[in-house]
């Protein structure tokens, strides 16, 4: 199990804010944060937000994957949930490697990245807190819906990634941008690919087989539909 | 030693109900040891708080199988809470219950503050403990006056009894109790543990004195404890806020279990009683048992690890109930004359004229004050106040005798 969640014992750092206080030894500023940084041409304290964000967002996508290959009766999905998980793992570690590269603190959660996290939590709780009214079949759409979602942003950071890289001066720093974003651009381009076409098989299988006609039917046989899915 | 929870068994939950017979304990002894009674205290507090956080988070969500794993949870959290509560003696009046509510406050409270790590949270400790230990010398004169009791027989001295910073003074405006939070990525475990712990005392002593108010017969009775409970309700809106809103429910309830176990380790580990010792042991093997529960809701329905936001072991040092003389003495000397501004706090003659806080005072203490009245009638009757002043005089010149 990787520990994906900063915390103090991992040298978690944040800036104060007007309702969040820091204990000073935790604290940063933007001009720290910024020296860190090599200069690029760039507001590199804005950078480090973003960055922090960008990780954030992989990191909770990671849990999210983790919960939903549990959760799901589908054995189709399960895999891939279960594969699309490790590369968000592996995207973690690259956003993670190139902060640190940089001179940066991976473990530095910025505003931004609280943001992140705030949605995140919020997305991956509708896939549970509602499951009392969804059927065995709307849950599983709730869980992929979650996905696409968290996939698409996931996707636009990466493209944002990808455009800053083009603003750094030619160099080292350019270079393992680009490196990462040639890594992981590409993986997020199928999984946002997969997410949204998957919602779409999944809503046509439902649309054509007359589940939803079977309102009255018992769980066990939905779950037995749902295991039949894409095989 | 360290000691991981989430490395013992605990006792599973479905094993943990208790038949009527088993949650029938005889009550303590109102003259014991005062600490033991404030143990009783705190961790009925403990318990009141994780129940009714269980009930917010049901609201919350309509799945079966959460909503039956908070309602299990809190089913055994009441039989605890009986359990807990029911030591208590009948004939421990509340007033006199009261005055342990208090002890609890200034000795809980400074124990809290004289380990807690992170500055701005000690503060708000510091800030706090003079008003509770204000409200400590009012109920005590309280006691005097209408049972003709010595409240130190009650804490045994442990605390002392002298003013704080006076009640009159403490009433402030709602939107100088809000403070900024902690963050819940690069927090102190021990802080969380110590917000999470402080919040669950105040909000049961704010709710305790309200509901017991329309009990009291003697009018002085009825309104000072009207007039304090606005201040325990300052004092959980004080401390609530400074917890970070941003873990989720999954998240909340592991911390809420967590601090449970925090503190029934820590009771057993300073308890001299030993059938209480057997209740503190007996409550911490089941909630490692509600622990674990938390710990698989976290993991299956957020992908969450508990190891991924729990520290590796519990705190080293158990919270404990011990004589905080000197420190609330140093606080008193320095803090007495600081109010709370905004966010913040600024000393007395650093207000502007203007300030809310002004206009806030002469709204609720026009009519007159209770916590003056009280020691007013005291001092007609006997010609001085009711104090328990161990370690001699007060260390502020305006407040001694
Ligand atoms: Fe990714
Ligand atoms: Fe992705
Ligand atoms: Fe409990
Ligand atoms: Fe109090
Ligand atoms: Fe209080």
């Amino acid at each position: 199990m990787t520990i994906l969640v900063p915390t103090k014992a991992t040298g978690a750092t944040a800036k104060t804010a007007e309702m969040t206080y820091v204990e000073p030894a935790q604290q940063v500023t933007d001009d720290e944060l910024a020296a860190a940084l090599p200069d690029a041409g760039l507001d590199m304290a804005f950078v480090a937000d973003f960055l922090s964000a960008a990780l954030t967002h992989e990191r909770c996508g990671r849990h999210l994957y983790r919960s939903v290959a549990a959760r799901t009766n589908n054995p189709v999905l399960k895999r891939r949930y279960e594969e699309l998980g490790q590369e968000t793992e592996r995207h973690a570690e690259i956003l993670e490697d190139l902060i640190a590269g940089m001179g940066g603190n991976p473990s530095y959660v910025s505003p931004a990245a609280r943001g992140v996290e705030g949605a995140d939590t919020k997305l991956v709780e509708s896939t549970s807190l509602l499951g009392g009214s969804l059927d065995v079949t709307t849950r599983e759409m709730v869980m992929l819906q979650a996905v696409f979602l968290a996939e698409s942003l996931d996707h636009a950071h990466w493209q944002t990634i990808a455009e800053l890289a083009d603003h750094l001066p030619d160099g080292d720093l350019k270079d393992r941008w680009a490196r990462a974003v040639g890594e992981v651009g590409p993986e997020e381009d199928e999984h946002l690919e997969w997410a949204r076409e998957t919602m779409g098989k999944m809503v046509m299988l439902q649309a054509a087989s007359g589940t939803m006609a079977a309102v009255g039917a018992k769980a066990e046989e939905l779950v037995e539909t749902v295991r039949g899915w894409f095989s | 030693m360290a000691f991981n929870p989430l490395e013992q068994r605990g006792i599973p939950v479905e094993e943990q109900f208790r038949s009527w017979s088993e949650l029938s304990v005889e009550p303590l002894d109102k003259l014991g040891d005062p600490y033991t009674r404030c143990r009783v205290i705190l961790m009925n507090g403990i318990e009141v708080e994780s129940i009714l956080f269980a009930h917010q988070f049901a609201r919350a969500t309509d799945d079966l199988d959460i909503r039956r794993a908070l309602a299990l949870g809190r089913r055994i959290d009441q039989q605890q809470r009986a359990v807990v509560n029911n030591l208590n003696p009948g004939d421990q009046s509340p007033l006199e219950t009261t005055i342990g509510y208090e002890q609890v406050a200034v000795d809980l409270t400074a124990w809290l503050a004289r380990n807690e790590p992170d500055p701005a949270l000690k503060q708000a400790l510091d800030f706090a403990l003079l008003e509770d230990f204000d409200h400590l010398y009012r109920y005590a004169n309280l006691y005097e006056l209408i049972d003709g009791r010595d409240a130190a027989e009650l804490t045994d001295s442990l605390t002392e009894i002298m003013p704080g910073r006076p009640t009159v003074v403490e009433h402030r405006h709602p939107y100088d109790d809000v403070r900024p939070h902690y963050d819940t990525h690069t927090v102190d475990p021990l802080s969380r543990l110590h917000v999470m712990t402080i919040v669950a005392a105040e909000q049961q002593t704010m709710n305790y004195y309200l509901n017991h108010s329309a009990e009291l017969v003697e009018p002085v009775a009825r309104d000072l404890y009207v007039e304090i409970s606005h201040i325990e309700e300052q004092h959980v809106t004080h401390y609530e806020s400074l917890i970070d809103p941003l873990d989720s429910w999954f998240e909340q309830l592991v911390f809420h279990k967590y601090d449970e176990v925090y503190l029934y380790w820590s009771m057993l580990q300073q308890e001299a009683d030993p059938r209480l010792k057997r209740i503190w042991e007996l409550h911490l093997e089941m909630e490692i048992g509600q622990l674990h529960v938390a710990c698989d809701l976290l993991r299956r329905y957020q992908g969450v690890e508990p190891e991924e936001i729990l520290p590796p072991e519990l705190p080293e040092v158990p919270l404990t109930f011990e004589t905080n003389k000197e420190y609330v003495r140093s606080v008193l000397a320095e803090q007495v004359d600081l109010r709370a501004d905004g966010t913040g706090y600024r000393p007395l003659d650093e207000l502007p004229d203007d300030h809310r806080y002004f206009a806030f005072q002469g709204i609720v203490n026009e009519g007159g004050t209770p916590s003056e009245a009280v020691v007013d009638e005291i001092r007609v009757v006997d010609g001085r106040d009711f104090r328990d002043e161990v370690e001699g005089p007060h260390p502020v010149a305006g407040l001694r005798a």
